[in-house]
């Protein structure tokens, strides 16, 4: 299905579930996002992540990142063409107010407990707060997909994180692979 | 100030040795990458405060709250610049802006009364501009770009000596104070990757000079964590820099520091920090013997960032040959410092040094709230001093008249 027919079921959806105020972002726009992100900013979409809880400062920073052109996202690539800087924040506002959902039942008692003992050690909770929700430029992580906090954790560890702090590099730099899988497994399963 | 806790190791055998050791496993030292992390601040929320994208009007700066003592004037000078830092003085009233976030060069054309601007190049990590006989220099973490003659040829294609620099690959402290010497040579420092850490490989925590085509490199000091700011005293022609102290040693430990160079100086990292202290989690014996003390103790965590000395005629007598320091403010402290531009006062071989304030009002000690980080200094042709603000993307311009 096209990102457009997505779109147009899409905006049905919001439409119908969404009370909280879009401000001046446009129908289209609302949709667009909405087609790969969740109507409710939760994605189903694997390698697309919610936005839903995330904080204000860090969805503002992340679109301005990639609509100018900073961060190379191939599935954002043009949808930011010409979105204004105020545009930008009531989107931010928006996804920021909305309530993330309950993470998948299925954790691997293993990997959970390897990547709870990694978070603990590697002090994630510090930046990111104890219970890893999050707060200003520093993203939620607590609940956000599996699949999408290894592909960011390996764009930090490998430079492909252009644009962004790069104490997070430093954070990672020299981190297994298979224990940054094991964050990722933990942090998407725990709800605070 | 500057790096995250988490002191880093390359071989993090260590780390994953930890993690599958089962709980009743006997103590064993802590990995390494957990170096300058002590326990008692596991549960410490410091974290480096948050940079906005979106670009700030000149209308929306809450200029009434900048201080500045009797006779100085601020006006905000250029605005819309998202994380402006680096500000160098190009041909025919050009100056050139470098952004960190979103890794642009602007150019802004000053006519006297108002500037317009340009991009003269985007999408690079963290670069920065120098000026020298019709060339801008840009300077990114991994990146070297030559413009020639671009005053006149504003679509000139840059020349590309990258490869000739050979920097380091680790990024982490590699946003880069460049400018050149009185000796014409090119300065260029090298941050350590890490908060605290045996280097990884020895090309880090150094400043060198090259010539200007990237030949002849000479590391001039070693030891050096984060120098992000640096120039040229106006009688001695030595070289004074800003250096960043490190992070979780509590809040009065260590100090940022303001020191002169010595060709060949050791400056102390990992072992040693502002000239005394020895550090609790690198160490060796007599871990300060034969480190370069500082002139100045700038605060700790302070960020201390660009320095300028003071050359023109605008300022009052008692200004000329000062040094002025922007200090971004800290993160890495409970009670927060700097957010501000200080003067060291200081004699020329660096002695009887006196910090002093100048231009306030970023940061409110009582609420501990803040809005402005003065990052970055320029003095202008007619002695005026150009302040950026990374937080805003606006630089101001102070000026003084009777």
């Amino acid at each position: 299905m096209s990102f457009v027919a997505k779109a147009v079921i899409a905006l049905g959806v919001v439409l119908l579930t969404t009370s909280l105020s879009w401000g001046q972002v446009s129908p289209q726009r609302q949709a667009l996002c909405a087609a790969c992100h969740g109507a409710d900013g939760n994605s189903q979409i694997k390698g697309i992540p919610s936005l839903a809880a995330q904080p204000k400062l860090f969805i503002e920073n992340s679109l301005i990142l990639m609509r100018e052109g900073m961060r190379d996202v191939p599935a954002m690539k043009g949808m930011l063409d010409g979105v204004t800087d105020a545009e930008v924040i009531e989107l931010a506002k928006f996804y920021s107010a909305l309530t993330l959902a309950i993470p998948p039942a299925d954790k691997q008692a293993d990997l959970f407990n390897k990547g709870e003992q990694l978070a603990s050690g590697m002090r994630c909770g510090i930046c990111h707060l104890p219970n890893y929700v999050g707060r200003e430029q520093m993203p939620r992580l607590a609940g956000q997909r599996e699949d999408y906090l290894l592909h960011s954790l390996l764009q930090f560890k490998n430079n492909q994180a252009v644009g962004r702090d790069s104490n997070m590099a430093a954070s990672v730099y020299g981190v297994a692979d298979a224990d940054l899988q094991a964050l990722s497994h933990y942090l998407s399963r725990i709800t605070p | 100030m500057g790096g995250l806790g988490l002191a880093l190791t390359f071989s993090l055998g260590a780390l994953n040795a930890q993690a599958q050791a089962p709980a009743a496993a006997p103590a064993a030292p802590p990995p390494a990458w957990k170096q300058g992390m002590p326990e008692s601040m596991a549960n410490s929320t410091l974290a480096p405060l948050p940079a906005k994208l979106t670009m700030t009007k000149a209308a929306d700066v809450p200029l009434d709250k900048i201080k500045v003592p009797a006779g100085f004037k601020v006006e905000v000078w250029a605005d819309s610049i998202p994380g402006s830092r680096a500000i160098a003085a190009g041909d025919d009233g050009k100056y050139y802006v470098g952004t960190r976030g979103l890794g642009r060069i602007y150019e802004l054309t000053d006519d006297g009364k108002q500037r317009t601007s340009r991009i003269v190049i985007d999408k690079l990590n963290q670069p920065t501009a120098a000026f020298k006989d019709g060339s801008l220099f840009v300077v990114a973490v991994d990146k070297v770009l030559r413009f020639d003659g671009i005053a006149k040829n504003p679509t000139v294609a840059p020349v590309d000596l990258t490869e000739k620099f050979n920097f380091p690959p680790l990024q982490h402290h590699n946003w880069k104070y460049v400018a050149f010497g009185p000796d014409g040579k090119f300065y260029v420092p090298f941050g350590a990757p890490c908060n605290i850490c045996a280097l990884p490989t020895p090309e880090y925590a150094q400043i060198r000079r090259y010539n200007a085509d990237g030949s002849g490199m000479e590391v001039l000091a070693t030891g050096v964590r984060n120098s992000v700011g640096f120039d040229w005293h106006p009688v001695t022609k030595e070289l004074w820099f800003s250096n960043h102290g490190r992070d979780w040693l509590g809040d009065d430990s260590p100090d940022d520091t303001m020191l002169r160079l010595k060709v060949g100086g050791n400056y102390g990292f990992p072992f040693c920090h502002a000239g005394t202290l020895a550090d609790p989690d690198i160490k060796k014996d007599n871990a300060c013997g034969g480190v370069e003390q500082p002139v100045a103790l700038m605060g700790p965590h302070a960020a201390t960032m660009g320095v300028t000395f003071y050359t023109g005629s605008m300022f009052p007598a008692e200004y000329k040959n000062v040094l002025f320091n922007a200090r971004k403010g800290s993160w890495n402290r409970t009670k927060k410092i700097g957010h501000d531009v200080v003067m060291v006062q200081a004699d020329a071989d660096g002695k009887n040094a006196k910090v002093v304030p100048f231009m306030t009002g970023f940061m409110n000690e009582a609420d501990q709230s803040w809005w402005g980080r003065p990052a970055y200094l320029h003095q202008m042709k007619d002695g005026s001093l150009l302040v950026s603000d990374e937080q805003l993307g606006v630089i101001y311009r102070v000026s003084y008249s009777k």
